[in-house]
């Protein structure tokens, strides 16, 4: 078989459309092309894929002129997680794995020179995404993740996610006939929901009834609040308040507010699903928009959507110029475009003169 | 936010060194149609020394966070969204006041010059006003209570 087909999915805000990776190796001039707007991490697969390869003991075809296309091709796509869906694609296009087999499965993961598999950020909104599939056929399928990071998708419910530690892991569970052995991909386990953090109380305020009363209001209309008064009144420390009057999020909420950590890569494992509960709220004293979209061209929620943001001191702010930069609304994030193209979004301070 | 540059305007206890000019310019940086935007606007004034060496005061967080899941749990069983995501027959509907509390609305939107947006929003934070309090209907004293919290900048 000269032609092999992988799924994939790239992220895009906190969507993560859905990619197959295309690989065909065909004789001519020896190369390896990779197409699809695919930005540089992308490209560089190439170099981390064929050494893998090499290293873990399998066979890469240097004789072959291998053309791999990431479809959709108007799709932008960015990081190191197209990596082990292109090794696969490239051994099942070769005939080294079941290629029938990779139907049932999506892969994400960033290949090591050494064969091991790194962990990805946004797995979280991966699983949610394949989880609301558009077809009983995605739905149905396993998702095949860096162990690092089977085990945040794995709350999401009703989906069945697989950790892998090596490339050779997810071969030998692809290899045709009898020979493949699944025992290499671990089962992912939901991480434990933690428990609310304890967040400062609304008795330290002392007096500001009318700003503890609007506090109050916000909290349980979801309506914007802003405090003006004199410095070191108990503006900063009423906002950190609000966090302790909110009740806890549904699920369905905490798995949301859960990927914008994951796809922020803020997502911490080791502290358990803590992120879940979200109630995280920060001042950000004197903080640029500049710098909260500091990554040029890559959507990536920053401090606005990470937290439950506020800001000590807006009329500081400025507006980064003719920089895309993710809005302050949570839905926000899916609708900013990333590549150098022009500010889908503005933030909520860019009318503010200079 | 501060109220002007040195952050003292409006406060008895320090005298503010701004010229009315640069407290202008301060206060413009937040945009009217920005302003308009924002739902609730407080003033935090200066605390005096003798209520900061008293003992606490208020109500502790876990008791306003029992009042505000009941509203939100309410108005989501009612309209199946936040208060704050009420638009159109929705609005109308749920926001319905009885003649004399629509005259009191009309005659302060008039009076004080609300946007369209304006008057809006003084619903939605009327409604959870009475969704706090547990009431069915919108009644005067919260549509006057929500009137207070459109108007803290003075420039604008």
């Amino acid at each position: 078989m000269a032609f092999a087909v992988v799924h994939s999915r790239a992220l895009r805000g906190l969507e993560a459309p859905a990619v197959t990776v295309e690989v065909h190796p065909a004789n001519g001039l020896p190369s390896f092309t990779l197409v699809g707007l695919a930005d540089t991490e992308v490209k560089e697969a190439r170099e981390r894929v064929r050494a893998a390869l090499q290293t873990s003991g399998l066979e890469f075809p240097h004789n072959k002129r291998v053309t791999v296309s990431l479809a959709p091709a108007d799709l932008p796509k960015e990081s190191g997680r197209f990596d082990l869906p292109i090794a696969l694609g490239i051994l099942a296009a070769a005939g080294h794995i079941d290629a029938a087999r990779l139907e049932a499965y999506e892969f994400a993961g960033e290949l090591s020179l050494g064969g091991e598999l790194r962990p990805v950020h946004g797995a979280l909104a991966v699983g949610l995404a394949l989880h609301r599939g558009a077809t009983e056929v995605e739905r149905a399928r396993t998702l095949v993740l860096p162990a690092a990071s089977a085990d945040e998708t794995a709350s999401v419910g009703g989906l069945s996610v697989r950790g892998a530690a090596h490339l050779l892991d997810v071969v030998r569970a692809l290899l045709p006939g009898h020979a493949a052995d699944a025992s290499g991909l671990r089962e992912a386990r939901p991480l434990r929901r933690a428990a609310a953090p304890s967040l400062p109380d609304l008795r330290d305020v002392k007096g500001q009834a009318g700003a503890k009363r609007a506090l109050e209001l916000a909290a349980g209309g979801e309506l914007s609040l802003l405090m003006v008064g004199p410095p070191g009144t108990g503006k900063s420390m009423l906002a950190q308040r609000l966090g302790g009057l909110l009740p806890e999020l549904s699920h369905e909420a905490a798995l949301e507010s859960a990927a914008i950590l994951s796809v922020a890569g803020a997502f911490n494992a080791a502290a358990g699903a803590s992120a879940c509960c979200a109630r995280r709220i920060t001042p950000h004293r004197q903080r640029r928009w500049s710098a909260a979209a500091r990554r040029r061209g890559r959507a990536r929620p920053r401090w606005p959507t990470t937290a439950c943001s506020f800001s000590t001191s807006c009329p500081s702010f400025r507006a980064p110029r003719s920089r895309p930069c993710v809005s302050r609304s949570r839905a926000a994030a899916s609708s900013s475009r990333g590549r150098r193209g022009k500010p889908t979004s503005r933030p909520a301070s860019s009318s503010s003169p200079r | 936010m501060n109220p002007c540059p040195c952050g003292q305007l409006g406060n008895p206890a320090k005298a503010c060194r701004c010229t009315p000019d640069a407290v202008l310019r301060y206060q413009a940086r937040i945009s009217g149609p920005l302003l308009d935007r924002i739902d609730l606007q407080v003033e935090v004034p200066a605390v005096g020394a003798e209520l900061l060496a008293g003992a606490a005061d208020g109500e502790a967080s876990n008791v306003v966070r029992e009042r505000v899941a009941a509203a939100r749990v309410g108005a989501n069983a009612r309209q199946g969204s936040s208060n704050s995501a009420l638009a159109g027959d929705a609005l109308d509907l749920l926001c319905a006041l009885d003649a004399a509390a629509s005259r009191f609305l009309q005659s302060a939107a008039e009076r004080l010059g609300w946007s369209a947006r304006g008057f809006h929003r003084i619903l939605r934070i009327a409604r959870t006003i009475a969704d706090l309090a547990d009431s069915r209907a919108i009644e005067i004293a919260h549509l006057g209570e929500a009137i207070q919290y459109r108007r803290v900048l003075q420039t604008h």
